[in-house]
């Protein structure tokens, strides 16, 4: 019996399963062991094996453990070994017979958690280069995914949406108002070569300023953002962009990668509670937030083009946009909630300015008849 | 510090005797009653990243209560929330168990509980997820299983193949492969028994009757469809 904590478990047939703790020291010749309970075959509780009669291997769940077999007088013991001061201990004294065991031992230890690492190397990698794959080759992805789903979808897709909103709305069918944006509409869309869509705009009687588009080429302009543009060509800067939105299959693409990513997060993540949901969350909403602003800039560039092409004044939508978001900062919800930012409006300044310059060509409509009809005094500006 | 397992069965609970200022760690949730000497205290056992990788690494709750006879002497009693037996073992400082994630119901101060990742193919088929649950140290250790508890008791180099979703807790002393259950890849999934796992001794392996997993799957047949 020993006061010492243990440092190993020994086994034997009349030991316990689970074997029994006793306090290993290395000496010159071998190992002795001090038992903490009195165990059969042994004297006084202690036991001692020479190094010539032991075998050694490594063992255990993670084969880190050292382990020592020998033949006592009665049975066959077996020593499980962890405490690393005790392994360096026993690898010093060992004679030269155990060398090339204990070699194999090690080599077998390095062996696994090589291996270990190798493959959990491997799954970290591939990992990590699905995230940047997804992160850099999405966007090739959701083009290819995209190019294969054929434009009545999407319309069917954009129309359903469109019913869904116009349902709760108040519609203005008619008017200098509707005309005046179906002018501006037809201006747009005759410079449109091989346009596949055909652009049903709708006029919402809302103080909202905003106007958007759904997938399939349905445009709702609210009567909020007639009212504060000053000049026509500001109006039709908005609904350049928003077509663009519409022939850039814009909202397509944001439908297909947000299903993508809710898939892909899902696989990585699983079914987690608290913290993985949460990472699965931000993971998607910074990939949409990421693609949104490439598809704003998109639709501007694209949409200045347009303009251009139409013979409209490109300078409206640059002034809308900077005056809306010098005036109502964070007040204003347009276009998808992207406010203009300075950055974007200078890209679309040098943009403009590299352009040669065209004579605009004036509406056939009246814009103070538009915007009286507005309701808007003409004489303030605004 | 004294243990005792009342109502032995499917629905026993541990009755753990203090000493006054002894304590001990228990699963969130497992006290059932205790004298008025003993506080509870929530605890983030090895610290709040410890925590935090118990609770997303396998699944194991974020806290432990901390039972605690500051008062003067008293008891507790402690109740897993499923249906099985416990099991009370003492750990002498050398002997460790690998216990899976649901086995821990409670264990002494000296009882360190560490998440220790496991390899890829035990981890990807063994059925417990990449990271369980490691218990070292000294003192009591109280596990729960579903079902009843079996121990299988292995001398050195004896083999024992259980099912996977059977395992409650194995000492590491012993080793573990995981492999098909029959020779064929077919049979072995129509055999119901999918991967199971080659014990070698020597060791200890404690098994439960019951698969929380397959309990789970034949509960689901009686619920209503969700929308």
């Amino acid at each position: 019996m020993v006061d010492t904590a243990p440092n190993a478990l020994c086994f034997g047939d009349g030991f316990p399963a689970t074997g029994v703790p006793c306090v290993v020291h290395v000496e010159g010749h071998g190992l002795t062991m001090a038992f903490l309970h009195n165990v059969h075959g042994t004297e006084n509780g202690s036991d001692s094996v020479p190094f010539s009669d032991m075998t050694v291997s490594a063992g255990g769940l993670d084969h880190d453990q050292l382990v020592v077999k020998w033949n006592s007088p009665t049975e066959q013991r077996t020593l499980y070994l962890k405490n690393p001061d005790l392994i360096r201990a026993f690898r010093q004294a060992a004679p030269s017979h155990l060398s090339s065991p204990l070699e194999r031992a090690a080599e077998q230890v390095r062996q696994v958690r090589k291996r270990h690492r190798l493959v959990w190397g491997v799954v970290g990698g591939s990992l990590l280069a699905l995230v940047l794959g997804l992160w850099f080759g999405s966007d090739l992805l959701v083009e290819l995914a995209v190019d294969r789903i054929p434009i009545e979808w999407e319309q069917k897709l954009g129309e359903s949406a469109y019913r869904d909103f116009l349902g709760g709305q108040e519609v203005m069918e008619e008017g200098p108002v509707v005309a005046a944006v179906e002018e501006m509409t037809r201006r747009l869309a005759n410079q449109i070569p091989d346009n596949p869509y055909r652009f049903d705009v709708t006029v919402v009687k809302s103080d909202v300023v905003n106007a958007f588009a759904l997938p399939g080429g349905s445009v709702v302009v609210f009567t909020g953002m007639m009212k504060k543009a000053e000049r026509p060509e500001e109006v039709a800067g908005v609904l350049a962009h928003e077509l663009n939105h519409v022939l850039q299959r814009h909202g397509l693409e944001r439908i297909v990668k947000q299903l993508g990513f809710v898939a892909v997060a899902s696989i990585i993540f699983g079914n987690q509670q608290g913290l993985g949901q949460m990472m699965k969350q931000l993971g998607v909403e910074l990939m949409t937030l990421k693609f949104g602003r490439a598809q704003e800039t998109e639709a501007d560039l694209t949409g200045l083009q347009l303009l251009y092409r139409a013979k409209i004044d490109p300078s409206g939508m640059i002034t809308f946009f900077e005056r809306l978001a010098e005036k109502d900062e964070g007040r204003v919800e347009l276009l998808s909630t992207h406010p203009m930012s300075s950055s974007r409006a200078e890209q679309l300044k040098a943009e403009l300015a590299a352009m040669p310059t065209v004579t605009p060509e004036p509406f056939v409509f009246e814009w103070d008849k538009i915007r009286t009809s507005l309701g808007v005094s003409t004489s303030t500006g605004s | 510090m004294k243990s005792e397992i009342l109502y032995p069965g499917a629905f026993p609970m541990v009755r753990v005797e203090f000493g006054e200022g002894e304590h001990i760690k228990a699963e969130s949730g497992a006290m059932v009653a205790c004298s008025p000497t003993i506080d509870i205290e929530s605890k983030m056992e090895g610290g709040f990243l410890g925590a935090l990788s118990r609770k997303f690494l396998t699944g194991e709750k974020f806290f432990f209560q901390t039972l605690r006879a500051s008062r003067g002497a008293g008891e507790a009693l402690l109740a897993p929330t499923v249906p099985g037996e416990i099991v009370v073992l003492e750990l002498d400082g050398v002997n460790e168990y690998m216990v899976q994630k649901d086995g821990f119901l409670a264990g002494a101060d000296g009882i360190a509980i560490d998440s220790q990742m496991q390899s890829m193919s035990r981890g990807l088929l063994g059925g417990e997820g990449f990271f369980i649950l490691k218990m070292s140290g000294k003192g009591m250790l109280v596990l729960n299983s579903f079902g009843a508890i079996h121990k299988i008791e292995l001398k050195p180099s004896q083999e024992y193949i259980v099912d996977n979703s059977h395992l409650v807790a194995w000492s590491t002393t012993t080793s573990y492969n995981i492999e098909k259950a029959t020779s064929g890849w077919v049979a072995s999934f129509t055999s119901g028994e999918g991967f199971v796992c080659r014990f070698r001794g020597p060791g200890v392996v404690y098994i439960q009757s019951r698969n929380p997993r397959g309990f789970g799957s034949w509960v689901r047949q009686f619920l209503p469809a969700s929308e």
